[in-house]
């Protein structure tokens, strides 16, 4: 299935090369999309995929290289030159506008022939928007509101706007982190389907099976630069892995912490609710309990009540009814400091903004909990020699105690917040999609850290996306869905499919 | 070529000065220009400028009466910003300690004067918290943004000292004489609520220092050492680095809005205090309102980055400028100069800050370059 | 004429209430945009000053002159709102701290004294000023006729721009682009819309407002020229965009109701009615105090239309 060499490839990127202050994001990348074909691209988590899809829609300029659009050299000064051009990208975090309706998201910037008109007619593009959704299977109302839609709906709406657009090449930066295995398929059928009718559809993920799947042709980054480009008929998960990561991976999955009877019931959550920011039910009387040693693993598809789950256990989010006990004391809602004290230790999903004060000094950072110490002074050298400690047991590269917190990576920045949680050595972890966005050595790093404080007699409760984590460290499984749990599972026994079935509300065990 | 602007990774130590002189500089110069096209000789307007505020017979002296009250404000806004809670309130924080300060001097007025002036300290301070702790609650209970209530609040507070002074017959009201029935002013303070000030050098112009500058400093050395030392300091600045930080650190966010509000609105109480204590010996409305000192101390503690300690010396520096604009006040010299050229110092100032934030750069296109092992940055 | 108090105060309070309007809808431009400038006093004062100028020194006929002192006094305002928008915009400045030293510049201690001193504006009574007109008539119309059409020319193209601004931000493109600028600059941004443009385009429109509101004082009220001549009107008109839930219609209603309040004492006071004028006077402070609470206090989640960017940089490349 290769096009004569004659037809040029709709889009082809040579000698991208991209600074940042202190890092080179895109290294020389070359890369080629040809038009009607689904490619992906490959690479670990800072090998420079967004960067480069960045480029590509004019967001950011590139320091060197070109890019051309069917044969034809263009320059993007602004998003608006690339969507002029026919580029359009669903984003990670959507680009929509909240308080907006989905008809007027769609219509938003467009200035071509029709829509150049300077009256806005409401009810044309709401029309229009309907017939496309029919088309493509993404059903959305066009005159709903975009707070009002859940995760999924609002990348259909993203994909959407591509469509309005005309865009020649659709550019999809992980596009499954929001979607059950199940809704995932749905979307690659969808895209296939787009690539049929002669568009270009751009795939960017870490994920191997997924790029299998969907792709006809993969090119791997790995460390900003472009290292291969394949048709994904020939390449295998493993051979994928290995470019992806740059050595041979060994498969090493070390053996879970196997409970004995008697261990005692640490963390035990009853009936428990919580509204999310919108007021909404987001948790549903969920139930759990997490014995010592053990990792009870939180599945399910982001926004069905993870963070408020989260929240409300640490003490964030005072829940609306049920309790929460540590030890069999019971938590006051809502008290952060008293959850600390009760031993709760909390690793949150949002690593520089929550787990972190960005701007201090790891010595703060470090000192963020433990700080109360006795009189109304602050013992400074003593929160240095913590900090060096901390640097120095938990392998922090590039840092000292003066380091301000957002200088450090994703992984040595998790270090950091690990090394200080387990230091107050806490009887809980709650750990809430603790390896996003770090690469492969550094969630090997993460995932060690949790199983040795599981092993130490620490009960771990692991919210997470990643089905391959969980699967990988959890010794019971229960899955989150619109709030309630909607089953338990042996990871020993259990499939990603039948995860998936009950990520999507499918069957209740 | 193109510029671009990057954000810093270090800060060098050396902008933290240069900047500020350096906006300073621009801004004199702006100022020249604005003269000089009408019609002013920028040169000749200065020297005088810089006469009446530091060199001139009492200069230095007026100069520190003028500075007193923006060193208050000053500090108040620094207390409140260093934690990104926006008190905006100064100016009405200021006219109630004022308003407190001179009824506890009035209805204090047997107690021996060193007593009187410690309890004006302490009803200023009360007064100015008070009027600051319902932005502060209203922030704290009902996520309501402080910047707009706490301004609200000061044309409020500016209008109850009006009603107190021109359209009642309350406390503060002086109605021992006929006159001053007509022309409407605040009671005299007993002469134990002058506060004292100590003349440092007695040849040449002469430089007397107040009671209340002195205070300053010393709110200075307590604001210092209570963010840079203390426990509450520590919860101070992971506030005002990230709220989120803060709340999952299990730090009381509520309590400290309160509690840092309430320390705000208690200096520039204070300062209110200072007022009638150091230089007025009434409450006096019109003055108080006429210099708009608590927008002055939010550019000066914007000057000052929230340094306690620059904030002390750039009051020194708006207050001569302030003290000159008043001694010049006539027909040859242009009215309104001082806040242009306050003004101009500040929009320097703000847009110099880029400077220490970000590297602008101007890049070659395709230019070669040593690369560096990459990550990616996330966006 | 027997007009009763209430018609007394209520065509006051819209004559009063003409002012604040201009410089609410200036505001609430910049606003949806995301740009929060607290700067309006001074630019209002700066137009005031202008426009009086203008009607000083031109010569001319009385409607030219007028004419083009409307237009002066916007461009004063446009060109001090220009120094906002470049310091918060592309100097990506503090938005509070930035509109304070607006107004410390330009406000009734800074460049507006300068100019009307310079000039030799003060204490003169204007050559020109905007007289009542009662368009065909209408002023003879029972209640609303005393109220709404005894009124300077400025009060009905008031009206006017209103109505436009009301139509721009919910029945155009451009309009349609402001408002996502406002609530989502990156969602803009992605979009194709310059983020940029649009907040420099609405933040200077935004002070030509303000300087026609500034205008009306100078040129229609008082018709002369003092030092801080819009004694506060410029806060009230903040205030009054968060009163009106960031709409132009609600706008228009809470001008007049604000003006009222400011004219109410006084026209008591011409009645031998005594009432302590503070009190009227606070009432918009408090009023706008109260209203911004119910709003937070989050009865309605989504807020009551404050722009969710209103007051923050939006900066692209960026670790």
């Amino acid at each position: 299935m290769s096009e004569p060499a004659s037809t040029p490839p709709a889009v082809r990127l040579r000698g991208i090369t991209k600074r940042f202050p202190g890092v080179v994001a895109n290294d020389a990348v070359d890369f080629e999309a040809a038009a009607g074909e689904v490619h992906a691209l490959l690479g670990e988590n800072g090998a420079g995929k967004t960067t480069l899809s960045n480029v590509m829609t004019g967001l950011y300029r590139p320091d060197e290289g070109s890019i051309e659009l069917f044969g034809r050299p263009v320059e993007f000064r602004s998003p608006r030159d690339a969507l002029d051009a026919g580029i359009s990208m669903v984003h990670q975090h959507f680009r929509l506008v909240g308080a907006f309706t989905v008809a007027e998201n769609v219509v938003l910037g467009d200035h071509r022939g029709e829509a150049r008109t300077f009256r806005l007619h409401p009810r044309r593009i709401e029309r229009r928007v309907a017939e496309l959704g029919e088309q493509f299977g993404l059903a959305v109302d066009p005159g709903a509101k975009i707070w009002q839609l859940s995760l999924g709906e609002q990348q259909r709406v993203e994909i959407l706007k591509a469509l309005y657009r005309e865009s020649r090449v659709l550019i999809l930066d992980e596009p499954t982190a929001v979607l059950t295995p199940q809704e995932a398929e749905k979307l690659f059928v969808t895209l296939r389907s787009m690539a049929d009718d002669g568009r270009t559809i751009v795939f960017i993920s870490h994920k191997l099976n997924e790029v299998k799947a969907v792709a006809r042709r993969v090119t791997v980054l790995r460390g900003g630069r472009s290292v291969a480009t394949a048709p994904t008929a020939d390449a295998t998960p493993q051979s994928l892995a290995e470019l992806m990561v740059g050595r041979e991976l060994a498969s090493t999955r070390p053996e879970r912490v196997e409970l004995t009877a008697e261990d005692e019931t640490v963390l035990e959550v009853e009936d428990l609710w919580a509204d999310g920011d919108r007021g909404e039910k987001a948790l549903r009387g969920v139930s759990l309990h997490v014995r010592a040693g053990e990792i009870l693993a939180v599945a399910g598809v982001a926004g069905n009540g993870q963070r408020e789950l989260a929240e409300a256990i640490t003490g964030l989010r005072p829940p609306t009814r049920g309790r929460i006990s540590v030890r069999g004391k019971r938590l006051p809602a809502g008290d952060p400091r008293r959850a600390i004290r009760a031993g709760i230790a909390h690793v949150p999903e949002d690593r520089l903004g929550t787990g972190v004060a960005p701007s201090l000094t790891i010595a703060s950072n470090t000192a963020l909990k433990s700080y109360r110490t006795q009189g109304p002074f602050l013992r400074r050298r003593l929160i240095r020699r913590r900090a060096d400690e901390l640097i120095r047991d938990f392998d922090v590269r590039g840092a000292t105690h003066a380091t301000p917190a957002r200088q450090l990576s994703g992984g040595n920045l998790q270090k950091v917040v690990l090394g200080r949680e387990f230091s107050a050595q806490p009887s809980v972890l709650v750990a809430a999609s603790p390896t996003r966005g770090l690469d492969v050595a550094a969630i090997a790093t993460v995932h060690g850290h949790l199983r040795d404080a599981a092993a130490d007699g620490m009960a771990i409760l692991l919210i997470s996306e990643d089905l391959d984590e969980i699967l990988a460290l959890a010794n019971r499984i229960v899955v989150l869905y619109e709030g309630e749990l909607a089953g338990e599972l042996d990871p020993h026994g259990a499939t990603v499919n039948e995860i998936g079935l009950l990520m999507a509300g499918g069957a209740r065990v | 070529m193109s510029v671009r602007i990057e954000r810093r990774l270090e800060q060098p130590r050396w902008l933290g000065v240069a900047v500020p002189t350096g906006s300073i500089v621009l801004a004199l110069l702006l100022t020249g220009a604005v003269l000089l096209l009408t019609g002013h000789d920028p040169v000749h307007a200065y020297h005088r400028l810089f006469n009446a505020a530091f060199v001139g017979k009492d200069a230095l002296t007026q100069t520190i009466v003028s500075a007193t009250p923006l060193a208050f404000t000053g500090l108040a806004a620094a207390a409140a910003f260093r934690m990104q809670l926006f008190n905006i309130g100064a100016e009405g924080q200021l006219y109630f300690g004022a308003i407190f300060a001179a009824a506890a001097g009035l209805y204090l007025h047997s107690w021996p004067s060193a007593l009187l002036i410690a309890a004006m300290v302490v009803a200023g301070a009360f007064g100015g918290a008070a009027w600051a702790a319902i932005p502060g609650v209203l922030r704290a209970f009902c996520r309501t943004n402080e910047i707009i209530t706490s301004l609200m609040l000061n044309y409020v507070a500016a209008l109850i000292l009006n009603y107190l002074i021109f359209d009642s017959l309350s406390y503060w009201r002086d109605t021992s004489t006929p006159e001053a029935k007509v022309f409407p002013q605040g009671k005299l303070l007993p002469d134990a609520a002058n506060w004292p000030s100590w003349g440092i050098v007695h040849s040449g112009p002469g430089l007397v220092i107040p009671l209340g500058f002195g205070v300053a400093v010393l709110v200075a050395v307590g604001l210092w050492a209570l963010y840079s030392r203390t426990r509450f300091g520590f919860e101070v600045q992971v506030l005002g680095d990230s709220w989120r930080a803060a709340r999952y650190a299990g730090i009381r966010t509520r309590r400290k809005i309160l509690a840092v509000m309430c320390l705000s609105g208690a200096i520039a109480g204070i300062g209110g205090a200072s007022q009638d204590g150091d230089f007025r010996h009434l409450l006096d409305p019109r003055g108080l309102q006429q210099a708009g000192y608590g927008y002055a101390g939010i550019v000066i503690a914007a000057l000052a980055r929230y340094n306690p300690f620059a904030v002390v010396l750039i009051s020194l520096l708006l207050g001569g400028l302030q003290n000159a604009g008043y001694a010049l006040q006539g027909a040859d010299f242009p009215s309104g100069l001082v806040g242009v050229m306050e003004g101009l110092i500040l929009f320097c100032a703000l847009g110099c800050e880029l400077l220490r934030r970000y590297r602008v750069r101007v890049v070659r296109r395709a230019g070669p370059e040593p690369s560096v092992p990459a990550t990616e940055p996330t966006s | 004429m027997n007009n009763g108090i209430v018609v007394v105060v209520a065509a006051s309070g819209v004559l009063y209430g003409t002012p604040l309007l201009f410089a609410a809808l200036g505001e609430l431009l910049a606003e949806r945009s995301g740009v929060l400038n607290l700067g309006v006093e001074g630019m209002m004062l700066v137009g005031a000053v202008m426009g009086f100028w203008t009607v000083q020194r031109v010569h001319g006929n009385s409607a030219l002159v007028l004419t083009a002192a409307i237009f002066v006094a916007a461009l004063a305002g446009a060109v001090i709102a220009l120094i906002h928008a470049f310091l918060v915009v592309t100097l990506r400045a503090n938005q509070i701290v930035s509109g304070l030293a607006v107004t410390i510049f330009a406000g009734a201690a800074g460049l507006s004294s300068y100019l009307g001193n310079d000039l030799n504006l003060a204490d003169k009574p204007a050559r020109h000023a905007f007289d009542n007109i009662s368009p065909f008539g209408l002023e003879k119309l029972p209640l609303a006729g005393p109220i709404l059409f005894g009124q300077p020319l400025l009060v009905y193209i008031s009206w006017a721009c209103v109505i436009l601004i009301a139509l721009y931000l919910s029945r155009t493109r451009p309009g349609l682009n402001v408002r996502a600028v406002g609530e989502s600059p990156a969602a803009a941004d992605a979009m194709g819309i310059n983020v940029a443009g649009y907040r420099y385009a609405h933040t200077i429109v935004g002070g030509a407002f303000a300087g026609v509101g500034g205008a009306c004082f100078s040129l229609s009220i008082t018709p002369q020229w003092v030092d801080g001549l819009t004694q506060g009107a410029g806060w009230i008109a903040i205030a009054l965009v968060i009163f009106a839930f960031w709409r132009p219609e609600l706008c228009l209603v809470g001008a007049y109701f604000f003006g009222a309040f400011s004219a109410l004492p006084f026209t008591l006071q011409a009645r031998g009615v005594t009432i302590a004028p503070e009190l009227f006077q606070a009432l918009p402070y408090v009023a706008t105090v109260v209203v911004l609470v119910i709003v937070s206090m989050g009865w309605t989640k989504r807020g009551l239309g404050a722009p969710a960017a209103l007051g923050t940089p939006y900066v692209r490349e960026e670790l």
